[in-house]
């Protein structure tokens, strides 16, 4: 009887066992390639490959919008076979992406904040930054434009959603990261442009909801509300069939969205041991190789590539990076 | 020859006293019955016997060696001793694991085990049982079960709390059985409690009365109730005559008590002048139509008050009158006869009698003093 | 509400054609969330043992901290926990940040208040009179224990079940302690918020309906193994 506990337990452990066993001969991708795996975006994406004790594991931090777009489904097992490292990617909204940085816990980060990249390279946490690829922000709205922003530029058309909202939020809302995201960032900036204080934005009243979700869920959500939305093509275009608001601004220096790419300093953080890893990282987003594959991809589900590469000189307005910030190897 | 004895024993529950002076002795192989009536302490005694609790005061030998005490070790004298309780306990599997029990805690053989159940199982009528499920029992099963369980690791003493008080009479009588059985062939000695007097009077070899804490008399059943050491006792061992009288003569041990107005002659050395209590068992006063011959000294005329027939015996209550001075109450005395007689006697109220009563069988003591 | 429909629909299709990923991440969950219980059960039961059995200052404070911890919001435990074994936490040479293991230890600390609780619970619905009667029987003290422990059986595993519950279904700390990386950390909850956020419902809804198939058989197992015993 007083057995019969430890007995449960002995049952369990054994479940645990059986578990862990199935688990680790499950790991290996068992199915067929032609079956594509359910996680991945809808472009069939080249499988996992399979775990083998021993391989060093390259962490990196990339931002949930680029996470979202299911691009990195594709070059995780491209860039593990060529390193033979193992590939984690963790996804966060650039402020914890950053902050995954300082604390070491990342070995490189892939963001797309210029302002927040260059206070965090001059506080010592990364070197060697290049860019890779860019696209362009967009404000979407619904197709009846309430505020009136069609056709402007973008510090305009907020000026006009934030005098819409103010005198009618029932009408025209505004829909905001607020997670000190990339795309949070931006917006803040357009804000600035536009003449305004960002606190006083914030506070102006119950047109401009704050909602610290993702790309996706927020567009979702502006889709609900009939309101404005600032969002990056890719995550638009990802999500495009699933609801009615339209691009209505999507010119302007201000929209460029440049990707860039840098590893943690060792010298600053003493637990970070990847470099060289990293680094090869840093090469090989720059090489043809990843730059094809960015050209391509999205042009068979969305009719037009999400992001742009910059091997080529394809980035010509003001803003743009230099030659050299994606061209130039780290040694 | 003597298992167990205790030596002052006492116990308390913050500032109550549930136990005092508890000094008794019980030989092996015995049957030793503790009576009382509910509340008076005997299932806190049971378990300082059985080591459950730690007494207050006092100390506990069990075959000469003390069991009570900081140096000595519960464990070893814990498994001598084995209990019964009240209600019957039995743990959340089968019957056979709950028999094997105290076998597998001693970590006793699984061949040894499996033939010492089969046989616990069989004597005490569970063949048949073993794989049943012990909380689905009827309580007199389940008591068996507890029995089975509690002798299987063949103690020295059996504690037994109230075995049978929530059992139906079949199974009071199975158990009963059952444990003279053991008592018998294993010389296990058996210390039992009840507040059930025809049970005591039935199992016990010697027996002690336990009142608000006290072990108030000990000896053999027959002392205990026809010779009850004082008033509180003798009401509770059912002695329904108790009167208060005061000693008018005394001569060579025996004594002339008046009564009531009526003199009653009793054996007993107390001199002339002492108030006294004394006790008749109801069977003990037989009646008549004619006052009886022989050597009987009291012999006293009577009305029949009320006449109550209870199966095969009969209660008749009479009324002595009254010949003491003005306030008063009548001499009221309680018989106890056969069903039969009180057919013979053609019984009915109002009736004149005559009780006959052997000065032997009127128990003297001396009135305490202050008022019962 | 075709939704639900259709989640159940394609749910169904993912265990029929036994999706690689699917399965991969139904078992990291199962792994996890069974390592959690089990190691959390080695502490609890015990503790929970040796707070029920024992008098002392201070016990019906304790008792009182254990079950206000039941309701430990998951994100603070993970936080919690974040910093402890990120590199830059007293902890971080361990590497374990990012890892099925920081999500076991996550998980763990989440359920220690249940079943330490609900196992003091257990052993507080077993009448006092088998203890004595445990003792009465020979027993040593530890060994009236585990018979007291085996009395409550059922209760105690029922607790077990609701920690796994708990464990199995649980987000926050999941996704902030293992990062949801494909193929190394991502468990059936993490899928699903990444599925919400990315706007695919129907799947999230389906990966919820194999999570839910999963704590059912689970619990199914747990109780036929216990009826047998």
């Amino acid at each position: 009887m007083k057995t019969l506990l430890i007995r449960s337990i002995r049952h369990i452990s054994l479940l645990v066992l059986l578990v862990s066993l199935l688990l680790s001969a499950a790991l290996p991708g068992c199915t067929p390639a032609a079956t594509p795996a359910v996680t991945d975006s809808k472009p069939a994406a080249p499988q996992p490959i399979p775990v083998v004790a021993g391989i060093p594991r390259f962490k990196i931090a990339t931002t949930t919008s680029l996470y979202d777009t299911g691009l990195w489904n594709y070059l995780e097992p491209m860039f593990e076979k060529k390193a033979n490292v193992r590939l984690d990617i963790v996804y966060a909204g650039t402020g914890v992406a950053l902050e995954y940085g300082r604390r070491g816990d990342v070995d490189a980060l892939v963001v797309h904040d210029p302002e927040a990249e260059a206070k965090f390279i001059a506080e010592g946490y990364g070197i060697n930054k290049r860019s890779f690829a860019f696209n362009h922000f967009l404000i979407a709205g619904p197709a009846s434009d309430p505020a009136g922003i069609k056709g402007l530029t973008p510090d305009q058309a907020f000026k006009k959603i934030y005098e819409g909202g103010v005198a009618d939020p029932s009408k025209v809302k505004f829909i905001s990261r607020g997670d000190n995201s990339g795309t949070h960032s931006k917006e803040k900036l357009i804000w600035q442009s536009a003449g305004y204080k960002y606190e006083d934005v914030r506070k102006s009243g119950s047109w401009y909801v704050e909602t610290g979700k993702g790309m996706g869920p927020c567009l979702l959500m502006a889709n609900e509300q009939q309101a404005y939305v600032l969002a990056d093509i890719s995550t638009f275009l990802a999500f495009k069939a699933k609801v009615t608001i339209v691009p209505l601004v999507d010119q302007g220096a201000l929209f460029l969205n440049v990707y860039d790419v840098m590893a943690i300093n060792p010298e600053k953080i003493k637990t970070a041991k990847m470099l060289p890893t990293a680094n090869a990282f840093i090469n090989w987003l720059m090489s043809d190789e990843v730059q094809d594959v960015i050209a391509t991809y999205g042009v068979a589900e969305y009719g037009r590539p999400l992001f742009s590469p910059l091997k080529g000189g394809g980035c010509t307005e003001p803003g743009c990076p230099k030659l050299e910030d994606y061209t130039t190897p780290v040694k | 020859m003597t298992i167990l004895r205790t030596v002052n024993l006492e116990q308390r529950a913050g500032s109550i006293s549930l136990l005092r002076n508890i000094n008794l002795e019980v030989k092996r192989g015995e049957v030793f019955v503790i009576i009382g009536p509910t509340g008076a302490g005997k299932t806190t005694l049971l378990r300082l016997l059985d080591l459950l609790d730690t007494p207050c005061a006092g100390d506990i030998y069990f075959d000469g060696r003390k069991i009570t005490g900081p140096a000595v070790n519960v464990m070893e004298a814990r498994r001598s001793l084995a209990m019964v309780f009240q209600k019957p306990v039995v743990f959340n599997s089968t019957v056979y694991d709950n028999i094997a029990y105290p076998l597998k805690v001693r970590g006793v053989n699984n061949s040894v085990i499996r033939s010492r159940v089969e046989e616990l199982l069989d004597t005490c009528g569970l063949s048949g049982f073993a794989k049943r499920r012990a909380r689905t029992l009827s309580g007199g099963e389940a008591q068996r079960v507890a029995l089975a369980r509690a002798v299987i690791s063949s103690p020295a003493i059996l504690f037994m709390d109230e075995p049978t008080a929530n059992l139906d009479t079949a199974s009071v009588k199975a158990i009963e059985d059952l444990l003279a059985d053991f008592n018998r062939r294993n010389n296990l000695t058996v210390i039992l409690t009840t507040h059930d007097l025809q049970q005591g009077q039935r199992l016990a070899q010697r027996a002690g009365v336990l009142m608000q804490g006290e072990l108030v008399q000990a000896g053999t059943p027959q002392e205990i109730f026809r010779s009850p050491g004082d008033i509180r006792i003798a009401r509770f061992v059912g002695m329904k005559n108790i009167l208060r009288g005061i000693v008018a003569r005394q001569g060579s041990g025996m004594a002339a008590i008046e009564v009531k107005g009526r003199v009653i002659e009793a054996v007993s050395e107390l001199p002339a002048g002492t108030a006294v209590d004394i006790y008749i068992r109801p069977e003990e006063i037989v009646l008549s139509l004619q006052g009886l011959q022989g050597s009987a000294r009291n012999k006293l005329a009577a009305t029949v008050m009320s006449v109550s027939l209870d199966g095969p015996l009969c209660t008749v209550v009479l009324d002595g009158g009254y010949t003491g001075a003005p306030e008063g109450t009548p001499l009221r005395l309680e018989a106890l006869v056969t069903a039969i007689s009180a057919g013979e006697l053609a019984l009915r109220p109002g009736q004149q009698i005559y009780a006959t009563i052997k000065a032997t069988a009127v128990k003297v003591l001396p009135a305490p003093h202050s008022a019962d | 509400m075709q939704e639900l429909w259709q989640a159940l629909v394609q749910a169904v299709q993912l265990i029929a054609r036994l999706d690689s990923e699917v399965v991969e991440i139904s078992l990291r969950s199962l792994y996890v969330s069974a390592a959690s219980i089990v190691i959390a059960a080695l502490f609890c039961v015990p503790i929970g043992g040796l707070i029920h059995f024992h008098e002392f200052k201070g016990k019906k404070v304790l008792i009182n901290v254990i079950q206000t911890f039941y309701s430990i919001p998951t994100v603070v435990v993970g936080l919690f926990v974040f910093l402890f074994i990120s590199r830059a936490g007293p902890l971080g040479g361990l590497e374990l940040l990012f890892t099925p293991g920081a999500i076991i230890i996550g998980q763990v600390i989440l359920i220690l208040p249940i079943l330490t609780g609900m196992t003091i619970s257990a052993l507080n619905g077993v009448d006092k009179s088998i203890k004595d009667t445990a003792l009465s029987m020979g027993a040593t003290g530890t060994q009236a224990i585990w018979t007291i422990i085996s009395e409550a059986r059922f209760a105690v595993v029922g607790a077990l079940i609701l920690g796994f519950g708990r464990a199995i279904s649980e987000v926050g700390a999941a996704l902030m302690l293992g990062g949801n990386i494909r193929g190394y950390t991502r468990v059936l909850t993490t899928a699903i918020s990444l599925e919400t956020q990315r706007g695919d419902l129907v799947l999230s809804l389906a990966l919820g309906i194999i999570l839910i198939g999963i704590a059912m058989v689970v619990s199914v197992i747990m109780n036929v193994l216990l009826q047998r015993y």
